[in-house]
């Protein structure tokens, strides 16, 4: 069992909310005299401990009775939606904010990369650039000048060395500021949502560079992510904060499974009563519809191999008539993925039912609607019930060493053959 | 709670201490020193025509402007030295604290950026304006000694190198000393309350007027002279005239006055930055 390296024990975080400071000095100097001098209660700032979460007349807890430790040589991602107090969390490991309450311990030298560029100055070369940025970071000279050719290769600039980084390109200003920090050697290593500048390329090997360090060099990382893949792949545990709360620590996968589950805006069923209240025409009348995932595991995440059975009832009002049902499948960018239809079948008045299964392994990653379509004759539009379920389907890559949007309006696994043949290699030779 | 059996390098809480950084945490930290010291000096004549040049242009100009407008207008007496080498003895140790009190007065302001995004020993900050201004200084200083070279060789002024000499490190030292101290306690004051801005711009150039750079302590009428002698930073500029030229007046009491004051003000101030400078980042 490693030893710990970090140990945080119940931070909270309070900010003020509004004129920071109580605004002007004459309040300060009455404050500080109620405070201290007439020895009264602090009107802008007690500890109500008994408070709820979340904002309380003017003020707000960043972050609230967090604890949890970190194993040497562990790498630990932190996910939460925006606002929740993980870049609150990180400064206070940082050193940067002071926490309310509450105690961070740790040991060893600790970088933080909350930004990529931290102290670059535009005026100056991408040389001079490097040593200031090494610096203000930890590192020391001997170190830095070790590093510099690494640092230059790293980040592609060779011939723009000591050009100002102001005649730059972004790209280019991007890469060499996180190519700094990619060669820090720091026990613990900080890093907050970085990876979401630079272009696809750049993202892959910084990604690389972070597993480089995390499991080749054994150092601990805290990461804080919104690409859940990344989190997934890189971190050993993770922890779910959610309105400075931590709701959730464990492994990383289980941890993003269940934030994921909780963010996904699932419409999965509806159903009606009577037919008066229910959608359509004189004609239809739907009853239900309804999306069965044949999820496997027990957080119900909804992810590219799950297959989704797709049901639907409705009251057919037309006497003698042939219909046709259409599943139309949508991307949420609006974009048809398919248009499924139905066998034609023959119907009187009455209940018709149906069911059909989108296999797993076919969908690509992303948010998809469903719009139910019916025609009778073969082709004469009877009643669209549109956008009457929505889900979204999580990336899942097991053994794959790629974060990036998987390509393509599908993602089938169709069955694909390699094989080696030995002896047409030997007849080359 | 069980004791902890590891044992930890750090701990955050919400105390804040008065010590701050620890010398070796600043030991560690001196290449960053050095760094920021080189990055002024890059920075101030980035695409400059006259580049370093620039150290010397703005103290020349003020000296023709002063011997013109104090000397030759008003006709402020010198004493019995030339009034080129007076006002240039003032304005170089003006400038010097002039420039190191405004550099380090608006640290966290001016900073937030870095400051909010990454640690280090926030005293490192001010440290380097000081030192800049320090290289500045020395190098004003080396025209001064160009100029006192001159008057000496084909004028007749005949300093007399005495024991007061001695005296030179002592009032650059302090001078140093109370404006990083005046710096460090105004940037506390300027994060909180931006009228501070405005108060320090005004004050340090009233300031200059009951400091004897223009006129020398002597000039300075019986009946106010106390409120001049009450300015720390008087001692300091005469024993600077009296330690390179030879004329000044100050007595040495005045002088373990000024430092005293000196250094009981900079151990203070550092205190209060130390102590307020973690919290302040929450409310820049």
């Amino acid at each position: 069992m490693a030893e710990k390296i970090i140990q945080v024990e119940n931070i909270s975080k309070l900010y003020r909310l509004g004129t920071i400071g109580t605004g002007s000095f004459r309040q300060d100097l009455q404050w500080w005299w109620n405070l201290y001098v007439m020895g009264k209660k602090d009107p802008f700032f007690h500890l109500d401990k008994t408070a709820p979460p979340g904002v309380v007349a003017d003020q707000i807890w960043a972050l609230r009775d967090v604890s949890f430790d970190v194993k040497q040589g562990e790498s630990m991602g932190i996910v939460g939606s925006n606002g929740s107090g993980k870049s609150t969390l990180l400064k206070i490991i940082s050193r940067i904010v002071k926490p309310t309450t509450g105690v961070v311990r740790g040991r060893g030298k600790v970088s933080s990369l909350l930004e990529v560029g931290t102290g670059f100055n535009k005026e100056l070369t991408g040389r001079e650039n490097i040593y200031i940025s090494g610096y203000i970071l930890g590192m020391n000279k001997v170190e830095v000048a070790a590093k510099f050719d690494e640092i230059v290769a790293f980040s592609g600039i060779e011939e723009f060395v000591d050009t100002p980084v102001k005649r730059y390109s972004s790209g280019m200003y991007v890469r060499l500021a996180f190519a700094v920090a990619a060669h820090l050697e720091p026990d613990i290593l900080i890093v907050d949502e970085v990876l979401a500048v630079g272009d696809a390329d750049f993202q892959k090997k910084c990604l690389g560079k972070m597993r480089e360090v995390s499991q080749a060099e054994g150092r601990t990382i805290l990461f804080v992510s919104h690409n859940m893949q990344a989190v997934n792949t890189l971190c050993d545990r993770a922890i779910w904060l959610n309105k400075g709360q931590m709701l959730e620590m464990g492994p990383s996968s289980a941890v993003v499974n269940k934030y994921i589950a909780s963010l996904q805006k699932l419409q999965l069923g509806q159903k009606w009563q009577t037919p008066q209240e229910a959608p359509g025409n004189k004609y239809i009348r739907f009853k239900q519809v309804e999306l069965i995932p044949h999820v496997e595991q027990s957080d119900g995440v909804i992810d590219v191999r799950t297959p989704l059975t797709v049901k639907f009832q409705f009251w057919n009002m037309l006497e003698e008539m042939s219909l046709n049902v259409g599943i139309v499948l949508y991307s949420y960018t609006g974009d048809c993925i398919f248009d499924l239809l139905s066998p034609t079948l023959h119907c009187h008045t009455g209940l018709v039912e149906g069911e059909c299964t989108i296999p797993g392994n076919f969908l690509n990653d992303g948010s998809y609607y469903i719009t139910l379509t019916i025609a009778k004759e073969a082709s004469i539009p009877v009643y669209n019930l549109d956008e009457c379920l929505s889900f979204d389907v999580e990336d899942y890559r097991a053994d794959i060493c790629y974060f990036e949007k998987w390509w393509g309006a599908v993602r089938p696994k169709f069955p694909f053959k390699l094989v080696n043949h030995q002896e047409a290699y030997q007849i080359i030779r | 709670m069980s004791v902890p059996k590891v044992k930890w390098d750090w701990e955050i809480t919400s105390q804040t201490s008065y010590w701050g950084a620890s010398l070796r945490e600043l030991w560690a930290f001196r290449h960053l020193l050095e760094g920021l010291v080189k990055r002024n000096f890059l920075l101030r004549y980035q695409q400059t025509v006259l580049g370093p040049f620039w150290i010397l242009f703005p103290p020349l100009l003020t000296l023709v402007t002063y011997v013109l407008v104090f000397g030759k207008l008003v006709g402020i007496p010198t004493g019995t030295l030339p009034p080129v080498l007076f006002y240039f003895a003032g304005i170089i140790l003006w400038s010097f604290f002039n420039d190191s009190f405004t550099g380090t007065a608006t640290t966290f302001r001016d900073n937030v950026h870095l400051f909010s995004k990454v640690y280090f020993p926030r005293i490192i900050i001010p440290l380097s304006v000081i030192h800049t201004q320090l290289y500045n200084f020395l190098i004003q200083f080396l025209l001064m000694l160009l100029l006192v070279a001159y008057y000496w060789l084909f004028q007749d002024l005949r300093p007399t190198l005495s024991i007061t000499v001695m005296w030179f490190p002592v009032v650059v030292l302090a001078t140093a000393l109370l404006a990083l101290g005046m710096g460090l306690f105004f940037s506390v004051l300027t994060a909180k309350y931006r009228d501070m801005g405005y108060v320090i711009s005004l004050g340090v150039r009233l300031l200059m007027y009951v400091t004897p750079v223009i006129y020398p302590m002597s000039a300075v009428p019986e009946k106010v002279r106390w409120l001049v002698q009450l300015n720390p930073l008087s001692p300091l500029f005469e024993a600077f005239r009296l330690s390179l030229l030879g004329e000044g007046t100050v007595s040495p009491w005045q002088l373990t006055y000024s430092v005293l004051f000196t250094v009981v003000f900079f151990g203070a101030a550092l205190l209060l930055f130390n102590k307020q400078g973690d919290k302040l980042i929450d409310v820049v």
